[in-house]
């Protein structure tokens, strides 16, 4: 194998296929990256059989030479030298070359690295896709419905299913839901050339943070293909493979409350920044928690106290209010998390009462929803 | 006006009140004055035994702890009242005012002994002045005597305010340790308990100033780190801080009583359970309190006694809540033997206002079936202020502590 390749090129698919490699992996390969090389282009892979993530470089493209004088072949390198090597080489194009003994030499203008490689044949394959079941996305798209739901998915282990975001596509929407048990967060977007059914799925919110990170924020599509324990993402250039979460996905749709008893428009960064500010004096060993007061003519207070601290308040003008006279304690964490989720200006937020869910939608009636679970105080 | 001791290190005052719910009484009733008093929890029962007596009555040898019956046979004069809880309170309520009127670093220690560091008051007085000062003071606007040691710590003043009953001022200096304290039994030595006692006794430690000088690897053989902590106090050291909030640290609410019987009736067990954990959440809402564990135990017939809890995943306050718990644990650990006592407690205690409870999706709806509860007792709080329910609470009569080594009667010191 050998090719001569433009480093910057290079240097980005190392850095994606590294977000699926991990030092601790039990398949002892799989800390190492596989670099494949075909007359059409180099292909890296790295996996840790969670997520896996393929980068191919064209050889050409836009009439650019990416690569040059490829001798087809194939070598595994280990992923801990590698892209710290490649990135302080001192030229703008890299040669590698591996032998039939697994000896990869790396130049770079007068620099010269020899290293030892494992064989390719020795990388675990691939899944190969059915791609019956599959869709298309705008990137920028699946980036802000990842955005929107994962920061609220779990991280304790406790339930595992709730790890992961579920994905469902139904009547041509598809629906994205994550929840911690403590608040939830689900954008509905309409596809329009969607296949008729497609199996609701948990996806792993770990995987869909990865994902996030690596596809640039464009108007290209993606492809989106499952089977029953894999979900590949494909766009041009990348395939990323994750693995699903076994498991049912709770009900959560007959938990949102449908009717409301208060009912609030703020302004979104307003109503973020106060709360920031109140929850500097919010400890986490106490759920971070603030307090939301309905003040009559249009004001709402937000307070908190920590005994050994202090307190704060601060009123907000609202642009509308209407119902209950309402107090609730809440985690001002989950508060911004669901704010600075929504980006969009103003938000509705209904409440039920102080000891049931409210809800934070855009005031304009995008299908985003937060949802929080309020503390409660005695 | 300077401080009293810029230089020198720490001053520590211990105030005693002497005999003090004897004292109080003849305070009350000044016709007990100089009569043989005491105070003894509920004469029918077992329970009759005397708490605490008068000078008087201790001439006479009524000690504390003695039944009734033994108590009347040595002194058959001696007069014998009920507590009365209400009239120790008020009175500590006032010495506690007093004392922290001098210096703010006053650690209430019970109902009846406190420290205070003078260090850093500012007087002209010297330590043994505003001592003796203090005492006056203390039996004229309560007509209750007391006892004061002073000492660069709080062992040592301990031990300094012992010396001397009632009215006595005692200065433990820390270079005549060996003519003051050294001399006196091992047992006298406040934190050697008679188990203690015993073991120094053995090992030929018969005076305080045997331990001050006895081997410290040996002393920690044998008592583990306590062997260490008492040489060191033995010696005049003890570095702990008078810590004026240290008796409002709780961690742990409950309540212990015994049978009038020894019982295996189920339904005797289960009023016995009803009525602790009603003294519990009664306790727990003097504090305004909730807890996240349960411990109960039991004590047999023949004196053997267990413990048991349990970590609960929320934290409850309530009778029933209490009761609950308490019951499944007491059927699971009990070995169907007679009881002769009962005990619960509420464990990782927290103070209301600290507990935050984060609902969940899932379960919320249980939560929030006591919404409508939460909203009057909250809309009745804004109204009349934070404690319109203590206050309802400290009407009642019922609510008064009903043992003498509770610490409930400071709960409303410093409000």
């Amino acid at each position: 194998m050998k090719f001569i390749i433009q480093r910057d090129q290079l240097i980005a698919s190392v850095q994606d296929v590294m977000k699926a490699i991990s030092s601790r992996t039990v398949i002892p390969i799989l800390t190492g990256m596989k670099i494949e090389a075909k007359e059409s282009g180099i292909t890296l892979t790295g996996s840790d059989s969670d997520i896996s993530i393929e980068s191919f470089i064209p050889a050409e493209e836009n009439g650019n030479v990416n690569v040059e004088q490829i001798e087809e072949g194939s070598i595994v390198l280990q992923a801990k030298y590698f892209p710290d090597i490649v990135r302080k080489l001192p030229e703008k194009t890299v040669e590698i070359e591996a032998d039939e003994n697994l000896k990869v030499t790396i130049r770079s203008g007068k620099a010269e690295f020899n290293l030892n490689g494992q064989d390719a044949e020795e990388y675990p394959q691939l899944p190969k896709l059915q791609t019956n079941d599959s869709f298309e996305l705008p990137i920028d798209l699946l980036k802000s419905l990842i955005k929107q739901t994962v920061f609220a998915v779990s991280t304790m282990e406790t339930r595992p299913i709730l790890t992961g975001v579920n994905i469902k596509l139904e009547n041509g929407n598809l629906v994205f839901t994550a929840t911690d048990s403590h608040r939830l967060a689900s954008r509905e977007i309409p596809v329009s050339e969607a296949p008729g059914q497609l199996p609701t799925v948990v996806v792993p919110g770990k995987s869909l943070n990865e994902l996030n990170k690596i596809l640039d924020d464009t108007e290209e599509t993606v492809e989106i293909s499952v089977t029953n324990n894999q979900i590949l993402f494909r766009t041009k250039n990348l395939n990323f493979l994750s693995r699903l979460l076994d498991g049912n996905y709770p009900e959560t749709s007959r938990l949102i409350p449908e009717q409301s008893k208060t009912v609030l428009h703020v302004k979104t960064k307003e109503l973020l920044s106060t709360i920031d500010r109140a929850s500097l004096l919010a400890k986490e060993e106490r759920n971070n928690v603030v307090r939301l007061s309905t003040r009559g003519n249009g004001l709402i207070e937000i307070t908190s106290n920590s005994p050994e601290v202090g307190t704060v308040a601060e009123e907000i003008t609202v642009p509308s209010i209407s119902g209950e006279e309402l107090k609730i304690s809440f985690s001002s964490k989950y508060m911004i998390d669901a704010l600075k989720a929504i980006e969009y200006e103003e938000v509705k937020v209904e409440f039920t009462g102080a000891m049931r869910p409210f809800i934070i939608r855009p005031a304009n009636d995008d299908p985003i929803l937060q949802l929080i679970l309020p503390v409660r105080t005695y | 006006m300077t401080a009293i001791n810029p230089q020198k290190g720490r001053v520590i005052f211990h105030i005693d009140m002497n005999c003090f719910y004897a004292s109080v009484e003849a305070a009350y009733n000044t016709a007990l004055k100089g009569k043989p008093l005491a105070i003894a929890g509920n004469p029918e029962e077992r329970k009759g035994i005397v708490v605490t007596s008068s000078y008087e009555a201790r001439k006479k040898g009524v000690k504390t702890t003695m039944t009734i019956w033994q108590a009347k046979k040595n002194c058959p004069e001696l007069i014998i009242m009920p507590p009365n809880f209400e009239r120790y309170r008020a009175a500590s309520r006032e010495l506690f005012r007093i004392l922290s009127e001098i210096t703010p670093d006053v650690q209430p220690v019970s109902i009846d002994e406190g420290y205070m560091d003078i260090t850093n008051v500012n007087s002209e007085l010297s330590p043994l002045d505003l001592a003796d000062e203090l005492q006056k003071r203390i039996l004229d606007e309560l007509d209750l005597p007391c006892s004061i040691g002073i000492a660069p710590n709080k062992f040592l003043a301990k031990m300094a305010s012992d010396m001397k009953k009632p009215l006595g001022i005692t200065v433990l200096r820390k270079r005549e340790l060996h003519l003051t304290l050294w001399p006196l039994p091992i047992g006298e030595m406040y934190g050697v308990g008679e188990k203690t006692a015993a073991k120094l006794v053995e090992k030929g430690i018969e005076t305080i100033g045997d331990l001050a000088n006895y081997d410290a690897y040996e002393l920690k053989q044998m008592l583990g780190i306590n062997g260490e902590r008492l040489k060191n106090r033995a010696n005049g050291i003890d570095n702990r801080p008078v810590d004026p909030e240290a008796i409002f640290e709780f961690k742990s609410i409950g309540s212990s009583q015994t049978l009038p019987f020894d019982t295996v009736d189920e339904q005797e067990i289960r009023k016995l359970i009803a009525v602790l954990s009603e003294n519990v959440e009664r306790r727990m809402g003097r504090k305004n309190a909730a807890g996240q564990s349960i411990q109960i135990m039991i004590r047999y017939q023949d004196r053997k006694t267990i413990t048991r809890s349990k970590k609960l995943y929320r934290y409850i306050d309530a009778k029933d809540e209490i009761m609950h718990e308490a019951e499944e644990l007491f059927h699971k650990h009990w070995n169907q033997e007679p009881v002769r006592l009962l005990g619960i407690t509420v464990q990782d205690v927290e103070v209301k206002k600290n507990i935050a409870t984060q609902l969940d999706l899932f379960t919320y709806e249980r939560e929030a079936e006591k919404e409508k509860l939460y909203q009057a007792i909250e809309g009745l709080s804004e109204k009349y202020g934070k404690d319109v329910f203590k206050k309802l609470d400290a009407v009642n009569d019922d609510d008064q502590p009903r043992t003498s080594f509770q610490k409930d009667f400071l709960d409303d010191y410093k409000k």
